[in-house]
């Protein structure tokens, strides 16, 4: 397997601050990686240290299989990025700023400006100022100068940054085309666990600098808790049917009854008999995942009250 | 250098697009207008009474300005003190606005050397300020014309502007260093600040009789025609626009770029 991204014990340390610690990853090409974590979390140093824009305090990184050096110009004609909030010069227009772009990476035919812009939308906007254009429209052109050269490699972070939710659904169905048909490798930044969970085959969660968990996403449903929630018209009696039937269940605040076991949650049906047979019939049965965002928050500990009691 | 001409085209284009060009245009045109109303002021009596202050400042103008050859040095004095801050505007500009605007992380991943975007940079700016250096000289000789200065010839004007000329390129390779400072402050304070200090440096260390060693004050000590420039006085203006250069090579090619 060729690796497309790969670190070991990269690190970064501000002073006293430890901004990224000991982060091993390895992104298989033509694979969609996300990078999650909160808000400085240490998202945007990793994905300078793997553009060369920051030196490890310890470590390294690969990326394309060339060892990332301060100052150096290989791998980068194959890699396009976005990095935190897009900029672009406020004074040329949407053709000039890709213009830029194009000529920043030589052999990038003229024909890929008109390309990206129709790609991308921007057709109606390409000469007006950048300066001029909304918050969702230089996040588009922020994609379209990643994306002008046609990369192997694209260092996203968040993507989804001022979009609209046509917008959002676009940009992935880019994203997904682009690994599909051309076999690029995405690796994303993003806080939102909903929003990557849609898009990619591997999530790397990181949380104070260091990597919690690595997961496929058929691992992320496996880990998110289930639970089986149920309502009868006699509650309490529901209720002691199924403890004396040795289901741990329990009353919740709102009336209904919560079972966590795996053997409920896996077969609500033999609940179902139970109670019908005892005489309290259910009146509703749902099995209930994690919401991801509480998953997210359960794992880096920031929970709070939030989470399924 | 590889693809330099693409750089030089990025640079120029972003340069032009902006409104820098002509606010720095206008600028270099208001030194010799400037003069050339001061002058006028102090020619004509009855307007020069009615505006006192600005009177006594026209009448040390005229006094310094009486014929074309001390015309002329004035011009040059003008590009080593007022050309300097409005070339150290356009340095600070062209390189503290891609860490102000937020661009610069879009030159750094690219496989296009950092060695041709400086260039390009460096290059944009020698010519951007050649070209005010010569938007002064060419007014100043036109309001000299003008205003009817004595002792004018062809000679003396082309061995004045000659002089302008040579003051107008030491003072641009002198503001070479505030493309560090502009990298290494991210923006455009640093090195106005940086400027205004070397301004008060100039004057002090030119009053004090070693104006010949501080680079800044080379310039300056040309157009006035003092004796006491030496080839190491060119040499200390050179190796500092060197230094300026390699300083901010090696910020941009080592520096951590976390913004």
């Amino acid at each position: 397997m060729n690796l497309a991204i790969e670190t070991e014990n990269l690190g970064k340390c501000y002073r006293d601050v430890r901004a990224v610690e000991r982060l091993s990853l390895r992104v298989a090409e033509g694979e969609i990686y996300a990078f999650l974590g909160l808000n400085g979390a240490g998202k945007t140093t990793t994905i300078r240290m793997l553009l060369g824009m920051i030196k490890p305090t310890t470590g390294y990184a690969q990326v394309l299989q060339t060892r990332v050096r301060l100052g150096n110009r290989e791998p980068w004609e194959s890699v396009g990025y976005l990095v935190e909030t897009p900029h672009c010069y406020a004074e040329l227009t949407v053709t000039e700023n890709l213009e830029v772009a194009r000529r920043l990476h030589p052999g990038t035919p003229h024909e890929a400006v008109g390309r990206i812009i129709e790609r991308m939308g921007l057709a109606e906007y390409a000469d007006r100022r950048a300066g001029n254009l909304s918050q969702g429209n230089t996040q588009r052109l922020g994609l379209a100068k990643a994306l002008l050269h046609s990369p192997k490699l694209l260092l996203l972070d968040e993507p989804a940054n001022g979009l609209d939710p046509a917008g959002i659904v676009e940009i992935r169905e880019l994203l997904l085309e682009l690994t599909r048909e051309q076999g690029v490798t995405v690796f994303m930044s993003s806080h939102i666990l909903a929003e990557v969970s849609r898009l990619a085959q591997r999530i790397g969660i990181i949380h104070k600098g260091r990597l919690l968990q690595e997961l496929n996403i058929d691992e992320l449903e496996q880990n998110r808790k289930k639970r089986l929630l149920l309502r009868a018209r006699d509650v309490v009696s529901a209720c002691q049917v199924l403890i004396a039937a040795g289901q741990p269940a329990e009353i919740q605040k709102d009336g209904s009854i919560e079972l966590k076991n795996a053997a409920a949650v896996e077969h609500p049906d033999d609940i179902n008999c139970l109670l019908v047979k005892a005489g309290t019939p259910p009146t509703q049965l749902m099995v209930e995942e994690e919401e991801l965002e509480l998953y997210f928050l359960r794992l880096v500990g920031m929970d709070g009250g939030l989470q399924h009691e | 250098m590889n693809n330099l001409s693409d750089m030089i085209w990025i640079e120029w284009r972003k340069a032009m697009r902006s409104r820098m060009p002509l606010w720095t245009a206008l600028g270099s045109l208001f030194m010799p207008l400037g003069i050339a109303f001061l002058i006028f002021v102090a020619r004509n009596s009855d307007i020069s009474q009615k505006l006192g202050l600005i009177s006594a400042k026209a009448n040390l103008i005229a006094y310094a300005a009486t014929d074309w050859p001390a015309y002329l040095g004035l011009t040059g004095v003008i590009i080593a003190a007022a050309g300097f801050l409005l070339f150290v505007i356009i340095i600070s500009w062209v390189f503290g606005r891609e860490f102000s605007d937020g661009t610069v992380k879009d030159l750094l991943a690219v496989p296009v050397p950092r060695s041709s975007i400086l260039a390009a940079k460096f290059l944009v700016v020698a010519v951007w300020a050649a070209g005010l250096s010569l938007i002064i000289l060419i007014a100043g000789l036109i309001t000299g014309a003008v205003m009817q200065l004595p002792g004018g010839s062809i000679g003396v004007a082309l061995q004045g502007s000659v002089i302008v000329a040579i003051t107008g390129f030491l003072v641009i390779v002198v503001v070479l260093p505030f493309a560090f400072f502009a990298s290494v402050g991210r923006g455009y304070l640093l090195p106005i600040g940086v400027a205004f200090l070397t301004l008060i440096m100039t004057n002090i260390l030119a009053l004090a009789g070693w104006g010949e060693y501080f680079p800044w004050a080379v310039p300056g000590l040309l157009a006035q025609g003092k004796s006491a420039l030496t080839l190491v006085s060119y040499l200390i203006v050179f190796l500092t626009g060197m230094a300026g250069v390699i300083a901010t090579y090696l910020w941009w090619k080592y520096a951590d770029q976390n913004r």
